[in-house]
């Protein structure tokens, strides 16, 4: 059962819209619950920065045009974090959710296919943004982090990766079968583009592994987020060419998240 | 003939196929208001690919559907707000509560049933503050049925609703939807149980490779009312079949006869022995069970061929049940 239902004629926009924040409310008390799963999406942001800052990246690196390493490291994490919610848990959740029959319930029930799609998706943007809030405020007053004088740059680049992010995320869903192999394969795909990404260690520019990376949209998502950090003289804070290769990324994804979307588990 | 009015379901040359399996083919029934209408079959008969249709989660290749007035293909969200459906497993999401599930559903539909009532019809007061995944299977299979039920519906799909119940918690789903029936609520359920059909529906449809086979009120399903009855007692010493005054024939120790008039059959047996005042110990006087109509009419269909007999088999062994 593919292909998502328009918007019903019945009841109002506004009725429509309470609904979503209805569901999205008992998304979040459903996630922020389930303590392991939320410590693993948000905890381990906040956990690797920490041990990273605390393990010298108050330096400063000249691959990154001599900048504090910390200063890298706080919007890479709030990419890092955003992708984990995004991609990683999303992916694996819409997994479940499809295979033990929740979306069929769901489905079979009156809320509107796009409410309930659309609080599944505000629900990963919600847990994006608390991230990169925390990961913001540590930055800040952990490690003296100098934010951004103009934030457009840096929310449009959380915002096209939550977009891309999710979708891809979706996309991913469909390709697996079964809940039991949702985690080992969302999060494998996750991990190995995580470390060609650049974020544990900066690339070294023209090698082999960075040239690998940049077909990939994490290590673009990093440098997009990272861009309004950057406090070299005339660096500027939008990376075009980065947001362009995330937001290709998104829409193949979101091709393939609607291709095969389908709602009812793959057992039987 | 029922008018319009008074049908909740009406199917007509329904068919549906997976590739090369046509999983229903042509299946035609009316389901009035109010009705208990269960629906039988092996797995893979058709019987869930049928009602997914009904629900609106499948499209259908051929036939007409009507749903409580509405063609159920285009999913109308005026005609979901008007059915509860309980599937065979519980699929919520575990970390929220009983209560908390009861809540968010019932803000689904126009005029729901307070949450609390529900809590105490499917008996979950207990656990009302409980989380989902801490309930116990039998639990989880209650809260499956009060999702069904939140919504005030006027047609409910239960499909097989007490497997896995203990004998208590089963009469219990029972007297629930006994209650609902008497609320004026349009029950359309599958099950494996034979005792379940007999004991809930008004009318039972067989379901086999996708075709009704029968259909009917389960005391009278596949000439069950009319069918020979089988007399069956202990041989009376020193008494051989042919001595009998009915035409039984010796099984082992105990004589056996099918009789289309067990009255005059009896009669004349009993007659003869009190004559002679030879006992006829252990005697027994059985009809067809649903579950034999059912063996027979689904005997050789996929899911039930390793316990499908042929029928000279099965009325040989209609005697030894119960």
């Amino acid at each position: 059962m593919s292909g998502l239902a328009l918007p019903s004629k019945r009841g109002t926009v506004v009725a429509d819209v309470m609904m979503v924040g209805r569901q999205l409310r008992y998304e979040q008390l459903n996630f922020w619950r389930n303590r392991f799963g939320a410590v693993f999406t948000v905890g381990f942001s906040v956990i690797f920065l920490v041990m990273l800052a605390m393990s010298g990246a108050t330096h400063r690196a000249a691959a990154i045009g001599n900048i504090a390493l910390i200063q890298y490291y706080v919007p890479g994490f709030a990419a890092y974090g955003l992708m984990s919610a995004c991609y990683n848990n999303l992916g694996i959740s819409m997994v479940i959710r499809r295979e033990t029959g929740l979306l069929k319930r769901l489905r079979l029930s009156p809320i509107p296919s796009w409410a309930l799609v659309g609080a599944i998706l505000a629900n990963a943007a919600v847990i994006s943004i608390v991230q990169v809030i925390l990961l913001l405020l540590i930055g800040r007053y952990g490690y003296n982090v100098v934010l951004p004088h103009v934030w457009a740059p840096f929310v449009l680049a959380i915002a096209v990766g939550v977009v891309a992010f999710t979708a891809l995320g979706a996309a991913v869903s469909t390709l697996v079968r079964s809940q039991e192999s949702a985690g080992p394969i969302v999060s494998i795909i996750f991990f190995v583009l995580l470390f060609l990404s650049g974020l544990w260690f900066p690339l070294t520019p023209g090698s082999g592994l960075a040239k690998l990376a940049n077909y990939f949209p994490i290590h673009h998502l990093i440098l997009a987020t990272a861009a309004p950090f950057d406090t070299a003289p005339g660096a500027s804070p939008y990376a075009w060419h980065d947001l362009l290769v995330v937001a290709i990324w998104g829409a193949a994804g979101l091709i393939v998240a609607i291709r095969r979307f389908q709602w009812e588990p793959h057992r039987h | 003939m029922v008018s319009a009015a008074q049908v909740a379901v009406e199917v007509d040359g329904l068919s549906k196929r997976y590739g090369t399996l046509e999983a229903v083919r042509s299946v035609s029934f009316a389901v009035e208001r109010g009705e208990v209408f269960a629906l039988l079959g092996p797995n893979g008969a058709g019987k869930t690919t049928t009602v997914e249709i009904l629900e609106g989660f499948r499209s259908r290749d051929a036939g007409t559907v009507s749903v409580l007035g509405h063609d159920p293909s285009g999913r109308p969200r005026a005609l979901r707000e008007r059915l509860g459906i309980v599937l065979q497993e519980l699929a919520v999401e575990p970390n929220l509560t009983v209560r908390e599930v009861l809540t968010r559903n019932a803000g689904y539909y126009p005029s729901p049933r307070p949450v609390d009532e529900v809590i105490a019809l499917v008996g979950l007061e207990g656990k009302a503050s409980s989380r989902i995944a801490r309930l116990s299977g039998g639990q989880q299979r209650r809260l499956d049925v009060g999702l069904g039920i939140i919504g005030r519906p006027e047609l409910i799909f239960l499909d097989e609703p007490t497997t896995g119940f203990d004998p208590s918690a089963r009469r219990g789903a029972w007297d629930l939807v006994r209650a609902l029936q008497e609320g004026g609520t349009t029950i359309i359920l599958t099950t494996h149980y034979m005792d379940e059909a007999e004991a809930l529906a008004d009318r039972v449809a067989v379901i086999a490779r996708g075709q009704i086979v029968a259909l009917g009120p389960p005391s009278s399903i596949g000439g069950r009312d009319v069918s020979e009855a089988t007399i069956r007692f202990r041989m009376p010493p020193g008494v051989a079949a042919s001595d009998l005054p009915v035409p039984a024939r010796a099984i082992g120790e105990f004589a056996e006869l099918t009789s289309a008039d067990e009255i005059e059959s009896l009669h004349r047996l009993t007659g003869w022995a009190l004559e002679r005042a030879l006992p006829l110990t252990g005697l027994t006087v059985e009809r067809l069970t649903l579950e034999d109509v059912y063996l027979r009419l689904t005997a050789g269909s996929d899911g039930a061929g390793s316990i499908g007999a042929p029928t000279e088999q099965l009325s040989a062994s209609v005697g030894g049940r119960r």
